[in-house]
């Protein structure tokens, strides 16, 4: 493996966009993302691609291709990648490893999203039967995302004494960091009396602990060092890149099963917490040694829940750490300086990618109105459906 | 008119043995890993035989942990008339912990550890007007708590 290398980054702001295909927002992100490298289409040997189940893509989940057809007739490779929410994530991962194989030089990988409004539906073409448990929480007992979620926050209340007020000041933050986000969807600053006041969606989660569905894109363009080099800028390295999935007798919760292991004998969100394993190990990193965390905050839970399960800190020890500002922007470890799903709405498979630019514009200094002083060393963390986790660092 | 016994929300979810609803689910003969609903194999990466059956899983567990949906789920979930209620999550004896809702449970009752039964209730009736069932769990009683 040789080393690989941010050339450029760019995204599409976060909101709705019911005037905007997909593939306009794809084509957007990589034109800002090509431009920022300060190449061309022409200079692309291969796309990378997050299927997404909502628009685009041929129905076939195809946007790669599409996106080719649509603006650059290459005959380059077009790689398309499922992943559910991780997808974004996984399609970084790929390019990395076209670039860091020595296949190719230059590699951009796209996540695009315009979702639907509302609790995500099931699928079409998928048996209305117990073989898929995605049909059988609905009909069964009307379980959405939110009410799994909650059950973990209710268990981490009774397990370590989180407060109504504690999870609140998660989201708090979250705005706070967006607030000097110009991609951010929602950028206006609320307080704990706000959280608790909104309305309760699954409880003990309110409406704004809870993130909302977007439209984004985001896409990354990825180089070896000799292409680096020429681009020009800060050096940022991909120091490590890593997927998983999930591990027998993984107690968490996951969407859309209606149960799970009640052992312990391997971590509650195994897939993620073992791709941020790995992207350690790859980058010869401990978790101490990272400077900035943008990671997949669904609900404030995930805040709270996620840097303890990947090793940042002990169990429950992030209430104590969020009270006393460790998880700010000028924190000992900034949590989502992007101000995160909550802020941005999830766009699910542009996620993935949209972390990987923020950590980019972050070491580059160039996170205007929410920069984290002197960070040199950033860590990303994605989770999607079908037990798919992903994690990048970059470096500089 | 008479009336035709409740159908299942899904067929194959849960049966009646003697008067008692059970869970189906599946057991696997080699490490006895369990699972809800019944799984076409075993999971168990270090279980390499896989040998599966069918069984009834236990009728009581404990709470581990719930959440009052206060919005109503859209459609596929059908429940008349809708009015927010709890779901939870049950630990059973097998290793396993399963969702469904909660019956019979007000708020100022439920708590994590309390013990639970299986029962079943209602949700609505379909258009051919036979009503449909789901799997709930609800308080259980002192003498089937104890057995």
């Amino acid at each position: 493996m040789r080393p690989v290398y941010v050339l450029g980054v760019g995204a599409h702001a976060w909101g709705k966009f019911p005037d905007k295909p997909q593939l306009q927002l794809a084509l957007d992100a990589l034109r800002a993302a090509l431009r920022d490298a300060g190449l061309d289409w022409r200079a692309l040997q291969g796309l990378v691609a997050a299927s997404s189940r909502f628009e685009g893509g041929m129905g076939w989940g195809l946007h790669a291709n599409e996106i080719l057809q649509a603006v650059a007739e290459l005959g380059i490779p077009a790689t398309n990648v499922g992943g559910g929410c991780a997808a974004g994530g996984i399609a970084v991962h790929t390019a990395f490893s076209m670039v860091a194989s020595g296949e190719c030089d230059v590699v951009a990988a796209v996540g695009a999203e315009r979702m639907p409004k509302g609790f995500i539906p099931r699928p079409p073409g998928i048996a209305n039967d117990i073989s898929d448990t995605d049909y059988l929480r609905w009909v069964a007992m009307g379980a959405t995302n939110p009410a799994y979620w909650a059950l973990e926050t209710r268990r981490r209340m009774h397990d370590h004494g989180t407060s109504a007020q504690t999870l609140a000041k998660a989201s708090v933050l979250m705005h706070q960091n967006a607030l000097g986000n110009p991609l951010a969807r929602y950028r206006k600053a609320c307080t704990v009396e706000d959280v608790l006041a909104s309305p309760m969606v699954s409880d003990p989660l309110h409406i704004l602990e809870i993130c909302a569905v977007s439209d984004g894109a985001a896409a990354v363009v990825l180089g070896s060092q000799a292409q680096a080099r020429q681009c020009g800028g800060r050096l940022i390295e991909v120091a490590g890149c890593a997927t998983a999935t999930g591990q027998f007798g993984d107690p968490s919760v996951r969407v859309p099963t209606v149960s799970t292991a009640a052992g312990h004998v391997t971590s509650h969100t195994s897939e993620v917490v073992g791709a941020v394993r790995r992207a350690c190990a790859m980058a010869g990193v401990m978790p101490t040694d990272i400077d900035l965390l943008e990671m997949a905050d669904n609900t404030a839970w995930h805040v709270l829940a996620w840097p303890e399960l990947f090793g940042f800190f002990e169990p429950g020890q992030s209430d104590w750490m969020l009270e006393n500002g460790q998880l700010g922007i000028d924190g000992r470890l900034p949590i989502n300086p992007s101000g995160g799903f909550l802020s941005f709405g999830e766009a699910t498979t542009a996620q993935g990618v949209l972390q990987v630019c923020e950590m980019a514009w972050q070491l580059r200094e160039q996170a205007t109105g929410h920069q984290v002083q002197g960070a040199r060393l950033a860590q990303s963390a994605v989770l999607g459906l079908g037990a798919n986790g992903a994690s990048v660092i970059l470096k500089a | 008119m008479t009336s035709s016994p409740p159908l299942p929300v899904a067929e194959g979810l849960f049966q009646t043995q003697n008067g008692s609803v059970h869970l189906r689910g599946t057991r696997c003969r080699n490490c006895n890993s369990h699972y809800f609903p019944v799984a076409l194999s075993c999971r168990n990466p270090n279980c390499h035989d896989k040998q599966v059956e069918d069984v009834l899983l236990s009728r009581h567990g404990t709470l581990y942990s719930y959440t009052r949906q206060h919005y109503q789920p859209p459609p596929l979930f059908r429940m008349t008339p809708w009015t927010p209620y709890t779901l939870g999550l049950v630990e059973l004896p097998e290793g396993i912990r399963v969702m469904g809702m909660l019956a019979d449970c007000p708020n100022e009752q439920i708590h994590i550890g309390m013990t639970l039964e299986l029962t079943t209730r209602v949700l609505y009736r379909n258009d051919a007007g036979q009503d449909v069932q789901t799997y709930q769990f609800s308080p259980a009683t002192q003498h089937e708590a104890a057995a």
